[in-house]
């Protein structure tokens, strides 16, 4: 009987045991509330991503910012050089007084070879290893998350290379998107306006 | 005495076992089958006549069910419906449940497949079990190992394929598994139940195709009636928006490694 007791006692214990690691799969930080984030925000991806100074980066940390996003792989030498020239090009038309407000999020989809020291070297062969940029790399699942969020295309051939569409979105302070610049070469002023009245506009 | 020692050590281990299991695979387990490496001829090929590469990859027996979606919500309430922000999703979100957390099983029947979920969902609920939605690639190399040698016999299996596409009942699915279409790996439905989300369900070719009557002419159809039901699928799809929610697709999961694997590299569970 006693024996008994022991072997309940112990199933007890294995269960508590086990419900208490099922809880750790939760996320233990308090989510964001849906009145908070606004409906059709980038900030509901909870997700985190590593960016080439091996910092850990959310969506949400830019409240308040505007931000701009490109999607991009690091072996690419035809267009992707250029569609990070053209992410440049937005950056550098935003007045400088104010530039320092505005962040880059250049996302890689090649998560296979793409790494932090990877993109590291990318970010510092392209001088772009500065302040407010960040090159990033994260989980499969998330970083086509952002893309369908954007709008963006990506599919890796055979040989490695990924087909993709040429795309510079920029978000707001709450992190909707306020405009996207479709193709490569494209003029930039109407983008750095917009990205200057999201700067202008009182923080809510 | 000694006995019964025995029993309960060998209880404690299979519990710490399964524990250890149970965040990753859930109560309501389904069967990962391997899906070996292997090519296919795809009607949107990157070059002509040469066939599509894919690796190997485990990919679930059958779509995922109603209870299934529901132990997911119960863990992860963001996703419940009236949780989930529009950015990820439309108002027919899970429409027919009864409430956040109960599938409508007297309506529908119990062991049918979730439908009514955006592709944003289907991705969180793969990654929670660890793992992916299949690829376009992936789901489309699978679905065509069927083992139908004889022309005559792929042609019929084609033509009902053909009509099942243009008038999928979803107020009426049917169980998992129950199809009776399955491929010469195992993998169960592809055909015959609902239609399926994949990662890349908009191919990047897409935006080159527009979606009118000429589109599945220009699509490689090989004189293959098998071609011209695909086409048929991937122009449905390309139709879809990661935020819609329809009866008629549901979706499964596939993986890199099979949780046992990964279990066994990773070791020392015990």
């Amino acid at each position: 009987m006693k024996s008994l007791r022991v072997y309940s006692f112990c199933l007890i214990i294995c269960v508590l045991f086990s419900q208490n690691i099922w809880a750790q799969h939760e996320h233990h930080e308090p989510a964001l509330k849906a009145s908070v984030v606004a409906d059709h925000s980038l900030y509901h991806l909870k997700s985190s991503f590593t960016n080439h100074r091996e910092e850990t980066i959310k969506f949400a940390d830019f409240k308040g910012k505007p931000v701009i996003v490109v999607m991009f792989y690091g072996n690419c030498t035809q267009v992707c050089p250029i569609l990070i020239k053209d992410t440049w090009r937005l950056y550098e038309a935003v007045d400088e007084s104010v530039r320092e407000q505005v962040h880059v999020l250049a996302i890689s989809f090649d998560t296979e070879n793409d790494s932090p020291e990877v993109l590291k070297e990318y970010a510092e062969y392209e001088q772009l290893d500065i302040p407010g940029w960040h090159f990033l790399t994260g989980k499969n699942t998330d970083i086509r998350s952002v893309a369908m969020m954007l709008g963006v295309k990506y599919q890796q051939q055979s040989d490695g290379n990924f087909a993709h569409s040429n795309l510079v979105t920029v978000l707001d302070k709450k992190g909707e998107i306020s405009t996207r610049v479709e193709g490569l070469n494209q003029p930039m002023s109407e983008a750095a306006k917009v990205i200057q009245q999201i700067i202008s506009e009182p923080i809510q | 005495m000694r006995l019964l020692k025995n029993i309960v050590t060998l209880t404690m281990l299979l519990m710490m076992w399964a524990s250890n299991l149970l965040p990753a695979q859930g109560v309501l387990q389904t069967k990962q089958v391997l899906v070996p490496a292997g090519s296919f001829h795809a009607v949107l090929p990157e070059v002509a006549g040469e066939p599509i590469q894919v690796d190997s990859f485990y990919m679930n027996e059958t779509v995922v069910t109603n209870e299934q979606f529901a132990e997911f919500l119960k863990t992860n309430p963001s996703w419940r419906r009236s949780e989930i922000p529009p950015v990820f999703t439309n108002k027919g979100y899970l429409r027919e449940w009864k409430s956040d957390l109960e599938p409508n099983y007297e309506d529908v029947g119990t062991n049918r497949p979730v439908t009514r979920v955006s592709w944003f969902a289907a991705n969180a609920y793969c990654d929670a079990q660890g793992g992916r939605l299949p690829t376009l690639n992936e789901w489309e190399y699978s679905a065509q190992l069927l083992g139908i040698t004889d022309k005559a016999a792929m042609d019929k299996f084609s033509s009902s394929l053909i009509s099942w596409y243009s008038g999928i009942d979803a107020q009426n699915l049917a169980e998992v598994g129950t199809t009776g279409i399955v491929t010469t790996k195992g993998v169960k439905d592809q055909f015959g139940l609902v239609m399926e989300w994949v990662e890349d369900f908009k191919p990047i070719i897409a935006d080159e195709l527009s979606l009118d009557c000429g589109t599945v002419g220009r699509m490689n159809t090989l004189n293959s009636l098998y071609n011209y039901a695909a086409s048929i699928r991937y122009i449905t799809r390309m139709s879809f928006n990661p935020k819609i929610t329809t009866g008629m697709v549901g979706f499964r999961c596939a993986y890199d490694k099979s949780v046992d694997t990964f279990q066994n590299e990773h070791g020392e569970t015990l």
